[in-house]
């Protein structure tokens, strides 16, 4: 059957230039994002979950020690709702890629006539008719460039939203830290208080202070109290966002985390050509490039489109009735079918795509702008809080322990009392207090650079616990009660 | 007359008090003076030596600044006469021509104010008044002739509350051309004087007004004074000089009465001398006193006022005495483990506890007692009667015949004697 054998190659041809295979697989998704962000994404992410059961065994395993950032990181990388949500967004548009590049189907048009001759039996005359839309199978191709892109930009969304969360969790992990570390902080001060307030209860009941002192250590000891309640709230308030970025609930919820922040890192990361750096990571702009390739391939296509006559080919087989005299053989035949692009050359909508293309330039040029200002402010961050955090981790706080040690020398020398004693200590642990909430700080900042180098813009906010009116002292003042 | 009365005061004699006595030995006690008067020993301190040149003795004082030791444990800087305070005593007799030449090592002039002694105007040492003051790294010299004998003090006339306040000052004795009363066998000086040495710092606070916290005698503070060895029998005396900034001293002495027999404007008539354990020397002033003790034994000197004999104390500690901490000092055990709560049974133990201390500091400190810690310090020292003081080691303490020392009371002869201590109260 040489018919059949010859549309089966043109449908091979067809086959031939399409745009191939697109791969279901969300693990290739997976990989490229990992490749994308750098990070170890965890194999377990592409793996489908009933919603129901607990969790991937690994976060089970994190959460029985103490969790570190990176911990906190990996598990919300395992676990995170949204992220997981962002990764099976991916497949609309790899659905979209995939029925880009599919062929258009072939027409086939059957026609059965009365013969010419009335006086005949009936007996009808056949028409077949194959026909293939010749362009837009050429056309495909280009369309599933196109939409090859789209896939492309929207794995780059995904491999931003995989760095945001990273910093968003690390930032919510030193937030939650360095409120557990002040309350422990502030604790030692309400120790210090309470046992200012217990010496003068002790002298005043030996007789030796009016009860006006024992009032005035009673009061501070009762302020700084309410303080710490405050600061115990604020470790409650700090812990559920984390809760929420790990997608922890259930029995997962009674996590604990390292004690203490970590000690600032030996020295600064390299800020040496960081704008370019940040410019050549940067995920957004990568993705809107991928766009912008996209926008301009359907805008070409659209102009293709717009002069090419719609062509169609097709084959005609004819037969006619038996009994017509010298009838009955197959007669074969061609068609050619084509539009004339006199007056609609899709210029509405390439003009459409080409504004489109031009908006994104222009945000892409101000997206460029942008990375550039957040790497240096990110840099200003960074070294503005090293700086702060490293006086007192290296000067500050070693004073005031000189302070406490020479108070405690002048103490043993009876130069001073407990009250001021107590006093110091309360201004020693004060110090630290700020030192903490300095180190969040850091940590903070440094989290936002990493993640900006690995291509996403954060917008870290420096603002301290419970915003500005948190507490940030704890020394007092209670200069009665110690005469 | 004893052995002693047989020294010539003359050659000899005095060439040996040119010799700067060896600091914690003190020399056998010699005669100076017409008519057997023996040399003063100023403990812990020096004579100056004194050259003849012609009919004119001749020293020399350098003042400068050192590093004065006021007991083991407490240094300072300090400032006074050849390197020590109080300066070298000087001891001259009556009718001696004197020439001292004076040099200025300090950072600001100065002068020498020769306190007590009547000579011509020109040599009493008043910045402006009399004289030019000093300038650093000159040397000026003073001559006069000694008319009255007496107990004296010399101390600068330039910026005496800084000068002094850091230690300038000594001592100035002139012996009597014709022994003035019974002849003594011991002579000693002290010089009283108070300073403020912060807790840990390494300078004398000249600025203080009030609040002084090392009180000493010839500048040491007990345990660093020197004990006063003296012979049961012997006559005794002890010419006391005030030159503290603000504080008059009564000094006291136990074990025997004395009598005051001159101060620095001259001898009390035997008739006016009346018998004391208490002589008040007021601030610029001398007092001269004279005793026979006969009662052999280690007997306490010191000035009665209470902040006088305790080093560097602070007022700026709350009253602990009485209080119950318990509660406290386990809730200071979790805020600072370093924090050990004082005072609570009264301050009478802090002497002896071995907590770490700011340098330069001996606060509320006191020194070895043969019994246990004498619990005072500062201005106190010790007056060790012996039968053969000669032969006495002046460190060791009194060997207590058999029976005569205080002691824990027996049940059987509180009740024998009818002493009921159940109730606490004799009265009832
Ligand atoms: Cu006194």
């Amino acid at each position: 059957m040489g018919a059949d054998r010859r549309v089966a190659g043109l449908v091979l041809l067809l086959g031939v230039v399409s745009p191939g295979c697109v791969s279901p697989s969300m693990q290739s998704d997976l990989a490229r994002v990992r490749e994308l962000t750098h990070l170890p994404l965890p194999q377990q992410m592409a793996e489908a979950r009933d919603v129901s059961t607990g969790f991937p065994k690994e976060v089970g395993q994190l959460l029985q020690q103490p969790l570190t950032a990176d911990a906190a990181v990996r598990i919300a990388f395992l676990n995170n709702r949204e992220l997981r949500a962002s990764l099976r967004d991916l497949g609309v548009a790899r659905g979209q890629l995939l029925q880009a590049g599919v062929l258009p189907n072939p027409q086939v048009e059957l026609e059965l006539r009365q013969q010419e001759d009335p006086s005949l039996p009936f007996e009808p005359q056949t028409e077949i008719r194959v026909e293939y839309g010749l362009s837009q199978a050429v056309l495909s191709v280009v369309r599933a460039r196109a939409a090859r892109n789209e896939l492309e930009a929207a794995r780059y969304r995904t491999a931003a939203f995989v760095v945001e969360l990273g910093y968003t969790v690390r930032a919510a992990f030193y937030a939650f830290q360095a409120a557990q570390q002040r309350v422990a902080i502030a604790t030692q001060a309400l120790d210090a208080f309470a046992a200012a307030r217990d010496a003068s209860q002790a002298l005043f009941e030996a007789g030796n202070v009016p009860e006006l002192d024992v009032a005035t250590q009673d009061a501070a000891y009762e302020s700084a109290r309410a303080t710490v309640a405050q600061l115990e709230l604020e470790v409650l308030e700090r812990r559920e966002p984390l809760q929420r970025l790990l997608g922890l609930h259930g029995e997962a919820t009674a996590w604990t985390v390292t004690e203490t922040l970590p000690r600032m890192a030996g020295e600064e990361p390299s800020f040496e050509n960081l704008e370019r750096r940040a410019v050549t990571a940067s995920l957004e702009l990568a993705e809107t490039q991928r766009r912008l390739e996209g926008a301009a391939q359907r805008a070409g296509l659209t102009r293709v489109e717009g002069w090419l006559p719609e062509v169609s080919v097709g084959v005609i087989a004819e037969r006619k009735s038996p009994v017509a005299p010298a009838h009955g053989e197959w007669e074969w035949g061609g068609v050619l079918h084509f539009t004339v692009p006199l007056f609609d050359r899709r210029q509405g909508t390439r003009s459409a795509y080409e504004a489109e293309f031009d908006a994104l330039m222009e945000r892409y040029q101000g997206m460029a702008i942008d990375v550039r200002s957040a790497a240096r402010e990110a840099r200003n961050r960074v070294q503005s809080t090293a700086l702060r955090a490293r006086q007192y981790q290296q000067v500050l706080l070693p004073a005031r322990q000189r302070v406490m040690r020479q108070t405690l020398l002048q103490y043993n020398a009876m130069q001073l009392g407990i009250f001021q004693v107590l006093q110091v200590r309360r201004e020693q642990l004060d110090a630290e207090l700020t030192y903490v909430e300095l180190l969040r700080e850091y940590w903070t900042a440094h989290a936002a650079l990493e993640a900006l180098l690995a291509g996403r813009r954060t917008g870290a906010s420096m603002g301290g616990p419970m915003g500005a009116g948190g507490p940030s002292s704890l020394a007092g003042g209670t200069e009665a009660g110690g005469h | 007359m004893d052995r002693r009365s047989f020294l010539k005061w003359s050659g000899l004699a005095t060439g040996a008090a040119m010799v700067e006595q060896a600091p914690g030995k003190p020399p056998p006690a010699q005669v100076v003076a017409p008519g057997g008067q023996v040399g003063v020993v100023t403990p812990n301190g020096a004579t100056l030596p004194m050259k003849r040149s012609g009919k004119v003795k001749v020293g020399h004082l350098i003042a400068g600044e050192f590093e004065h030791e006021f007991a083991p444990g407490m240094r300072a800087l300090a400032w006074g006469y050849n390197g020590r305070t109080p300066g070298p005593t000087i001891e001259v007799t009556e009718g001696d021509r004197v020439r001292f030449y004076v040099t200025n090592r300090l950072p600001e002039p100065t002068t020498v104010h020769w306190h007590g002694i009547i000579l011509p105007n020109g040599m009493d040492g008043v910045a402006g008044l009399t004289q030019r003051p000093i300038p650093p790294g000159e040397t000026y010299v003073y001559e006069f002739t000694l008319r009255h004998p007496g107990t004296f003090m010399y101390h600068p006339h330039f910026d005496e509350m800084t000068q002094m306040a850091l230690g300038m000052m000594g001592m100035f004795i002139v012996h009597p051309k014709v022994p003035v009363g019974p002849r003594v066998d011991r002579d000693f000086v002290l010089m009283t004087h108070e300073w403020r040495l912060d807790v840990g710092a390494r300078r004398p606070d000249p600025n203080e007004m009030t609040d002084f916290n090392v009180l000493t005698f010839n500048s040491k503070s007990f345990p660093a004074t020197e004990p006063l060895l003296v012979g049961k029998g012997e006559r005794v005396r002890i010419r006391l000089g005030n030159l503290s900034a603000m504080d008059h001293h009564p000094i006291h002495l136990h074990g025997l009465s004395f009598k005051l027999t001159a101060t620095d404007g001259g001898y009390v008539p035997p008739s006016a001398q009346i018998p004391e354990t208490t002589v008040l020397v007021p601030v610029g002033s001398t007092r001269v006193i004279e005793f026979v003790p006969d009662e052999p034994g280690d007997w306490a000197m010191h000035c009665h006022m209470t902040h006088h004999v305790m080093t560097q104390m602070g007022h700026d500690a709350p009253n602990m005495v009485g209080a119950d901490t318990r509660k406290l000092d386990h809730r200071m055990s979790r805020v600072m483990p370093d924090f050990m709560t004082m005072g609570t049974l009264g301050m009478g133990g802090m002497g002896e506890m071995e907590m770490a201390m700011p340098p330069n500091s001996l606060p509320m400190r006191g020194g070895p007692g043969p019994f246990s810690y004498i619990d005072m310090g500062g201005m106190f020292t010790i007056l060790k009667v012996r039968d053969d003081p000669d032969r006495a080691d002046p460190q060791g303490w009194y060997a207590h015949p058999a029976g005569t020392v205080a002691g824990p009371a027996s049940p059987q002869q509180m009740s024998a004697d009818g002493i009921d201590v159940s109730d606490g109260n004799p009265e009832r």
